[in-house]
């Protein structure tokens, strides 16, 4: 291999795939991804994996075993970017929205007293809760154009494009009716961008998929909610479905209004 | 004990691994785990509405998002007692053509082909096979468009919801993906006559049983009301229990399942043995020329038979799309009212039978059961990796065991994330027995079991073994003779390890102990007993499971009462040990 490659692996936690198959949906750029990058390591789609060092790792997944804790600190050590890839790395995924007493009940409802022979679960959690990180690019999955924009710009040694904004801002340019103004609950403008608001094109509500929205004005938006007749906890409540630990920070705001 | 292991199987969706123990010439125990951890997902939905049932539960899996898609809406309109319009049902369809073009053009060209071209991956094939890998992508990416025009997105699509679509695709659209799929067709029929014509590796004869979805009509398809077995026997959507039977194994977060206490098959193999005769054009035409009765107890014919799906759905995607156009435009979206209500729904994912049972109790999720295929297949896939390894062992291919297994486990497309990543070979350790007893008392204290013939010389071991054991004061051992009068003690107490007594010649040096469960031995070819039969035969799986055989090699079998000085040594080991544990 080219020694002027960036050396980079893909690896998967636990979650869905969507993520890491979402590159190899790239099918029309897989071959020029694959010549213009060293893929090191990429478990869903070669055998002859090698696991050095790297110049990025892309994490997709949550952490829920003991085993993953220690995979992720290795990948942390091998290199020098790490990149939580999609929505379970960068908040948990769907998976990390029940507190620690709620995920004992479930766990044990569902796997009973059987101890694991081959690991031990532990509560799922984004992978900031272990290791430093980065960069993160999240989505459920992670939009094509959006890993493409990545790719691109890594490759050229350019900083990542950052999308700080919520659903909304897309979606105006999208020229969508506002279904807000239609009195459906769509969660736009709390969540990140980056699908291309692609429930409101379809007349659905925005399922709050990206999770929460960094350049959100969560103050701004109660009172904009609440003005308009919308219930506060049922909304709260759709939210925490894609925000899984990063829920709590977000509605820190939110709570102070309230009061 | 060797342990021959692919602890990250490679090229499959999802984290998990297969392991076999080899002790001496015997593969004592074959694992296949799942690394995936827990999600439980099930869970996550309780107490959400189930417009957001809808959009969740279907993140179990990427590969298979519009299939669990499906199948959680066919769950809740049956619950909540909703008709979707026709041009709905046939969208629908066209979606999930959409996902097998995708996931079989993946799985077929990518995953599996390398395996039989001997490549590490579908890239470095791509040197001498350009133009296959290239069309191979191209209609991946088809079958990724046609989810997306429907569904919105290419993995987890929010467009479909209860009641129908939250906006339907624009006729040229529609029109654009027949068009292309006419296109395809010259590259479809090479797909089938490549994947077809392969000539797959044996696997030695392991006949299951099939269980897919009933479209109907007798007609082929990827979902229905009801389930066939390759018994010719159907059951309701309701009563899916009386199939699968899930259970919750230390070894994977995945749980695995079993059909009256057998494990069964689900997946494109499946569907070709139950339905091949129902197709039709030039899929039926093709059936013809290439299926026979070893596709039925070979895992390796997945890959012929998901090429006959890719033909298939090529082939049904024109008729569909005329169909959608001939519809009237209506709403896109059926109301609903009902607020409370249970329903399940069948589909078939690309890799087999997927349930999901969904209950509502005042407007909200109040249980959900999602069976997904893999967790069905896994112990099939534990039974043809021990066989397959078996096999090889007794030929001298040590060597070849591990690549057999992760091709075999990689013939399911296992999809890992919806069950909870895969191949390891171990050698055991020196005595492993010993350890493997310790394990076993663990679960439960043993009942024992003497076998075999007393004036064949060493074939006594197992009655001279049990009457010792006896005369030591260890409870509960039977000798074979003894068996009718305590029926209960050995088939009905499934918590109860068991253990045989045997002389069993594994072509071992005289003496050698080896214990291994039960359901191993009967796939064994190079193992045999006069007993073994009637006893499996009366007992169930999980008991099976639970029931093993201490075999002692023997050096002679000829006539006479003596047992040769090996032999005898080796009782005197499996006596003290067991003295031991049962003082412990």
């Amino acid at each position: 291999m080219n020694k002027d490659k960036l050396k980079i692996g893909i690896y998967e936690l636990t979650g869905c795939a969507g993520c890491a198959l979402l590159i190899t949906d790239c099918e029309m750029e897989l071959i020029d991804i694959f010549n213009a990058a060293d893929i090191q390591s990429f478990l869903m789609v070669k055998s002859d994996n090698i696991e050095g060092e790297l110049d990025i790792a892309l994490v997709e997944g949550s952490v829920t075993t003991e085993n993953e804790i220690e995979e992720l600190k290795d990948i942390r050590e091998r290199a020098k970017v790490v990149v939580a890839f999609g929505l379970c790395a960068s908040v948990g995924g769907i998976q990390a929205r029940f507190g620690n007493k709620e995920w004992k009940e479930n766990y044990q409802k569902i796997y009973g007293d059987m101890e694991m022979t081959h690991t031990k679960p532990v509560q799922s959690k984004p992978i900031d809760a272990y290791i430093d990180v980065d960069l993160y690019l999240p989505g459920c999955p992670v939009g094509k154009e959006q890993f493409l924009h990545f790719f691109t710009r890594v490759l050229k040694g350019a900083p990542p494009e950052k999308y700080p904004r919520p659903v909304c801002v897309t979606c105006k340019y999208n020229e969508n009716d506002c279904l807000l103004n239609k009195g459906i609950p769509c969660l736009g403008p709390l969540t990140a961008d980056g699908c291309g608001s692609i429930c409101p094109n379809h007349n659905l509500p925005c399922t709050g998929c990206w999770g929460p929205a960094e350049g959100a004005n969560p103050t701004s938006e109660y009172f904009l909610l609440k003005e308009k007749g919308f219930d506060i906890e049922a909304i709260k409540k759709r939210m925490s479905n894609y925000s899984g630990t990063k829920l709590a920070e977000f509605f820190e705001q939110f709570k102070k209004e309230s009061k | 004990m060797k342990k021959i292991s692919v602890d990250h199987l490679a090229r499959v969706e999802g984290n998990g691994g297969i392991s076999a123990t080899i002790d001496g010439k015997i593969v004592s125990d074959v694992k296949f785990s799942i690394y995936e951890g827990p999600r439980l997902i099930e869970k996550l939905t309780i107490g959400r509405t189930p417009e957001e049932d809808v959009s969740m539960s279907p993140r179990i899996c990427a590969i298979c998002s519009v299939s669990h898609k499906n199948a959680v809406l066919r769950a809740m309109e049956n619950a909540l007692d909703v008709k979707v319009s026709p041009k709905s049902y046939l969208l629908r369809e066209l979606m999930h053509m959409g996902e097998f073009i995708e996931s079989h053009s993946l799985h077929t060209f990518y995953l599996a082909l390398p395996d039989f071209l001997g490549f590490p991956n579908a890239i470095a094939m791509a040197s001498k096979y350009e133009f296959e890998v290239k069309i191979a992508l191209e209609m991946k990416h088809f079958g990724n468009h046609i989810m997306k025009t429907i569904n919105g997105r290419y993995i987890h699509g929010e467009n479909a919801v209860i009641g129908g679509f939250g906006k339907y695709p624009a006729r040229e659209e529609l029109l654009q993906i027949k068009t292309r799929a006419i296109h395809f067709m010259p590259f479809v029929f090479k797909t089938v006559n490549l994947f077809c014509g392969i000539d797959y590796p044996d696997c030695p004869d392991a006949p299951t049983l099939y269980a897919c979805c009933e479209p109907g009509d007798n007609k082929f398809g990827f979902w229905g009301d009801e389930i066939l077995l390759s018994t010719g026997k159907t059951f309701h959507r309701d009563d899916y229990k009386k199939l699968t039977n899930e259970f919750v194994v230390s070894h994977s977060f995945a749980k695995h399942s079993l059909y009256q206490d057998k494990p069964y098959s689900v997946g494109a193999l499946a569907r070709i043995v139950n339905l091949g005769e129902r197709l039709e054009g030039e899929a039926g035409k093709m059936y013809k020329k290439y299926y026979s009765s070893k596709w039925k107890s070979n895992p390796f014919f997945h890959n012929a038979a998901r090429s006959l799906e890719i033909l298939y759905s090529f082939e049904r995607i024109p008729e569909l799309v005329d169909e959608i156009l001939k519809l009237k435009e209506d709403k896109s979206i059926v109301d609903y009212s009902a607020e409370n209500g249970k329903g399940t729904g069948l589909v078939e994912a690309p890799r087999g039978l997927l349930i999901h049972h969904h209950e509502i109790t005042d407007k909200l999720v109040s249980q959900v059961d999602i069976i997904t295929p893999t967790a069905q297949n896994a112990e099939d896939i534990e039974r043809y990796c021990h066989v397959a390894a078996q096999k090889l062992l007794d030929e001298g291919k040590e060597d070849q065991i591990r690549d057999r297994m992760d091709i075999i486990v990689r013939a399911f497309d296992p999809c890992i994330s919806c069950s909870a990543h895969m191949a390891e070979v171990r050698n055991a350790p020196k005595n492993n027995w010993k350890m493997q007893l310790e394990e076993v008392t663990q679960k439960g204290d043993p009942a024992f079991i003497g076998v075999g013939n007393p004036t064949l010389s060493d074939d006594g071991a197992g009655i001279k073994l049990a009457r010792e054991l006896k005369n030591a004061g260890i409870q509960d051992v039977l000798l074979e003779s003894e068996i009718e009068q305590d029926e209960d003690l050995w088939i009905n107490d499934s918590d109860r390890p068991l253990i045989f007594l045997d002389a069993v010649d594994f072509n071992e040096d005289p003496g050698k102990v080896t214990l291994l469960p039960l359901h191993l031995i009967l796939n064994n070819t190079s193992l045999s007993h006069r007993l073994l039969p009637t006893v499996s035969g009366l007992i169930n799986y999980s008991k099976m499971k639970n029931t093993y055989v201490l075999g002692i090699q023997p050096d002679s079998l000829q006539k006479g009462n003596q047992l040769s000085a090996p032999v005898e040594k080796a009782l005197n080991e499996i006596r003290e040990q067991l003295t031991n544990i049962r003082e412990q």
